[in-house]
């Protein structure tokens, strides 16, 4: 597939790293420091000049391309790329990433003339919003509009040992649901029957949201709904954050330290309470009882100011932590300090913006575990080999099929289930192997 | 240089406005207004009274208003400005109260010849206010009791606005002297363009009148009520319509038929909505407009709630009963809450508990953008929500909690309007009560402490009837020239919000 991609920050190379080798790559950004590295360690094809001019979009051969992304940190060049986008390349279907919750809106109503949107903020805040319904969960993603849910968890101490210490056919493991994989170290296991869980692995699970929460209470009792989260930060992420969680009728209070800010988005989030305050100062912290917060979430903009009240937090006695990263550095230093749950609004978007890059059939993609495993959502086809097996009769060739979504509805299939064509597969798979998965179904 | 050019240059230097531009303005309102006297003059004739008198007074108004028109054309360049807007209001309010009072005092009319008298019932009509000095308004002619009727009609949705609506070309530049002329904080455009927003307002305001007028005619013509002529109708409907509260009889409404009385009550309760609001509701085919709007619904609530207390106190006295108690109890509620001052019964003996009641009505007023006059429905629930912020931000400091209104937002700066003009109109009810009470003293008028305080609150919230000898069948004769010219002050001050009238009593309006 040909793929012209705009923008080479944070973003632009996480797709860059994520869809390098299998497709044809051409990049353009305006600073060629940025350009260079990736030049460099991937097999594409550069181009130093403003995403925004046409010379540039023909130059990189958008005429030919099947996918066009538009992920500059600029909405306006994004706008303006994806426009001259349309013109120079019919075949392309165009990616545009904005940070404006407007351009979404207007693009589900159909007046913006892209094929998708993503927004930096609004994945992120789902993103928040998913760990929040499950503070044990370290990463959530939701395939077949909610329906299926796939959780990593970590295993912690004090779990409950029905599903801990022993063997997982004996295990009573929530209905509508199946461990995908355990990971201990860095080593990853797709289980069979007679594989244990023990306290400090880690294990992705698929299941229907109820079930997903089932497994939330197994793995980590005593940790009720969730309803009371602080928000440290209200610039755009901490805001579509708090309108996420509001939304989902959690109590939410959000600490701004600017007073224009802070009175702006007390404005526009008319359920949340707003704070004007620094969020560390200890007297602040005491009086309000930021304490008693089942959890906080740090989406100021710089990481140390982050990490920093995240600490303060848990000396305060808040229990669930979760911080947004910008420089992917801080995530391990975030994590060696504690932090329970970190998202980097650039991976989460670029996330969302490669799937497309996938099979077309392919509906959604996760990543887990840094890019390693992926999680895909296809729909079979009737030439597929697999149509008509058995599940019991699959051979394991390093996939696992979770879920299987037949007429809208999910289903989380037993072992002698029949694959019928049609059916949207949910898979588990190692990154390398992707290409294989989607050419078998 | 001679010094005495300097210190000419030096005083002119001085005046921060443009003082013959503001007066040229006046003028031409004032002259415009001069013909509203035609009318009355058209009826004397008819009804075979003197016309000479308002002839008299529009050409005197007319002739002034071109002189000071012509003062401000030999100098004026552009429009208005936002300064000299609060001079003209002011001032041309002042002059229109006036005009009203030259009538009274070219007719050979006894009971309004002093000039003091005549000033007052001309402020209180022009500001729809409805106080009288007439003892016996049944003796007055026709159509000087038209005119009465008629320029509280006139006041009602405003001279400005009118004017706004109707003439050409007007030198008015901003919005700022129609906003400081229509009641409330702030004003809802229905129009891009202010002229179409004052047209639609009077459209309104004509086509309401002439409704009320046909429903009364109706009532009078089919007999319902034998006592309701075709004068009354008319007469009362200009009253009722403006929430003035100037009557055709001596004993208010009390003379007609409950049908009658339920009519005007029903019209007081609807003028006493924000007309903007009603616009979109009738004109527009809008009714959730109303219904979704926090300020009517207040006002709704506020009216049931009034005319439960009375109903409950005046069943409980045993004064009346079924119908009619709860007839007298809405009626005399909504008259005295949007302002209007109509009685059908004389409270003035009722108890204690009801007269309070009554009195603090006449602080709620009725919903901005209404020709009422008081503090308003919005601005109390304002103010409401800002001693409830101020309650939750003491728990909580640093709480950032804007107030909204109808889900908006309100700017702070509004609401620091809101709290300053509460608490300056209770200053000025207070000064005004208490300089009552003093001249009462002097003047060895027998005045009781609810007499000066319902005196006071009833001309600045533009109400009308006071308690005791000014109460609703009464007049406020037996009051001394001092009170009177006291009060005529108030009803100014209060038709205009305040504000324009006191921002002319500092240095700083008058210094560059």
């Amino acid at each position: 597939m040909k793929i012209v991609v705009v923008g080479a920050g944070q973003v632009g190379s996480t797709i860059v790293e994520a869809l390098h080798g299998e497709h044809d790559l051409t990049v353009i950004d305006t600073v060629r420091d940025r350009l260079e590295p990736l030049a460099y360690r991937y097999d594409l094809r550069t181009i130093e000049a403003n995403g925004a001019s046409r010379r540039a979009i023909q130059q990189a051969g958008t005429s030919g391309a099947d996918l066009f992304i538009a992920c500059t940190s600029r909405d306006e060049v994004n706008l303006v790329a994806c426009s001259f986008a349309r013109v120079e390349g019919p075949r392309a279907t165009i990616v545009i990433r904005t940070s404006n919750v407007e351009y979404i809106d207007l693009w589900r109503e159909g007046r913006l003339d892209v094929d998708f949107a993503v927004s930096s903020e609004l994945e992120t805040a789902h993103a928040v919003a998913r760990s929040i319904g499950m503070p044990s969960a370290r990463q959530t993603d939701s395939f077949a509009d909610g329906q299926v849910q796939i959780v990593e968890f970590e295993i912690p101490q004090g779990a409950d040992p029905a599903v801990v210490g022993r063997p997982l056919r004996d295990a009573p493991i929530p209905d509508d649901s199946r461990v995908l994989a355990i990971i201990r170290e860095t080593s990853l296991t797709l289980p069979g029957g007679e594989d244990v869980i023990r306290e400090g692995d880690r294990i992705v699970v698929i299941g229907s949201p109820s079930a997903a929460r089932t497994w939330g209470g197994l793995l980590a009792p005593g940790e009720g709904v969730v309803e009371d989260v602080v928000v440290f930060g209200g610039g755009q992420v901490g805001t579509a954050i708090a309108r996420t969680l509001a939304e989902q009728g959690i109590g939410v209070r959000v600490i701004e330290p600017v007073l224009e800010r802070a009175r702006e988005i007390a404005e526009q989030l008319p359920r949340c309470r707003i704070y004007n305050a620094t969020g560390i100062d200890p007297d602040f912290l005491e009086r309000e009882r930021i304490g008693r917060a089942q959890a906080a979430v740090f989406a100021m903009k710089e990481d140390a100011k982050n990490h920093y009240a995240a600490t303060l937090a848990r000396v305060h006695g808040v229990r669930f932590t979760i911080a947004v990263v910008h420089d992917t550095i801080s995530t391990e230093v975030y994590e060696l300090s504690g932090v329970d749950v970190t998202i980097n609004p650039r991976a989460v978007t670029a996330e969302e913006i490669v799937r497309f890059a996938h099979d077309p059939r392919t509906q959604q993609v996760a990543m887990l575990e840094g890019n390693r495993y992926e999680v895909l959502d296809i729909t079979t086809q009737p030439t597929s080999e697999y149509v008509g097996l058995r599940f019991s009769d699959m051979p394991i060739r390093g996939a696992l099929i979770g879920a299987i979504v037949r007429d809208g509805r999910a289903v989380f299939p037993h072992s002698d289930e029949v694959l019928q064509a049609g059916d949207r597969v949910i898979v588990f798979t190692e990154r390398a192997r992707v290409a294989d998965v989607e050419k078998v179904l | 240089m001679s010094p005495y050019r300097a210190a000419r240059i030096g005083e002119r230097a001085r005046l921060g406005i443009d003082l013959a531009g503001a007066l040229g303005l006046t003028g031409t309102l004032l002259a415009y207004l001069s013909l509203s006297s035609l009318l009355p003059a058209a009826a004397a004739v008819g009804y075979g009274e003197p016309f000479w008198p308002f002839l008299a007074a529009g050409a005197a108004a007319g002739g002034v208003g071109l002189g000071l028109a012509r003062l401000g054309r030999r100098r004026a360049a552009g429009p208005i400005g936002f300064r000299e807007g609060y001079l003209v209001v002011s001032l041309t309010w002042l002059l229109a109260a006036v005009y009203a009072s030259l009538p009274y005092l070219f007719s050979d009319e006894a009971q309004l010849s002093r000039p003091v008298d005549a000033f007052f019932e001309g402020m209180s009509g022009f500001s729809t206010t409805g106080a009288t000095v007439v003892t016996d308004v049944e003796s007055l002619d026709r159509s000087i009791l038209l005119w009465r009727q008629l320029s509280q009609w006139l006041g009602g949705m405003g001279i400005i606005v009118l004017a706004l609506a109707v003439l050409p070309r007007l030198r008015i530049g901003g919005r700022q002297m129609f906003e400081s002329e229509l009641p409330g904080p702030e004003v809802d455009q229905l129009a891009e363009r202010i002229r179409d927003t004052a047209r639609r307002l009077w459209f309104l305001y004509i086509g309401l009148t002439i409704v009320l007028i046909g429903a009364l005619l109706f009532v009078g013509v089919s007999g319902l009520d034998d006592d309701l002529t075709p004068f009354q109708a008319v007469g009362n409907a200009l009253s009722t319509m403006p929430l003035g509260g100037f009557a055709t009889e001596n004993r208010s409404l009390e003379g007609f038929a409950p049908v009658t009385q339920w009519i005007v009550a029903a019209f007081m309760a609807l003028a006493g909505l924000n007309f903007a609001l009603l616009y979109r509701t009738l004109v527009r085919r809008d009714p959730r407009a109303l219904a979704r709007d926090e300020e009517a619904r207040l006002y709704g609530l506020l009216l049931v709630l009034g005319s439960i207390l009375l109903f409950a106190e005046i069943v409980d006295k045993g004064l009346f009963s079924g119908e009619e108690a709860v007839r007298q109890a809405f009626f005399q509620a909504t008259s005295l809450m949007t302002g209007t001052g109509f009685a059908i019964t004389d409270y003035v003996s009722w108890p204690t508990l009801a007269l309070m009641a009554m009195i603090g009505l006449m602080f709620v007023g009725a919903s901005a953008g209404s020709p009422t006059g008081s503090v308003k429905i919005v601005r109390h629930l304002l103010v409401g929500r800002l001693l409830r912020r101020e309650l939750r931000q003491t728990i909580h400091p640093e709480l950032v909690i804007p107030i909204r209104l109808n889900g908006r937002p309100v700017e702070e700066r509004t609401l620091r309007a809101v709290l300053a003009f509460v608490v300056m109109y209770i200053g000025i009810f207070i000064v005004g009560a208490a300089l009552l009470a003093i001249d009462a003293r002097f003047g060895r008028v027998q005045l009781g402490i609810t007499d000066a305080v319902a005196a006071s609150a009833g001309t600045l919230g533009n109400v009308g009837p006071g308690l005791g000898f000014a109460g609703p069948m009464g007049s406020y004769a037996p009051f001394s020239d001092f009170s009177k010219i006291v009060m005529a002050l108030l009803m100014w001050i209060g038709r205009l919000e305040l504000l324009p009238v006191l921002v002319l009593l500092t240095r700083n309006y008058w210094r560059v």
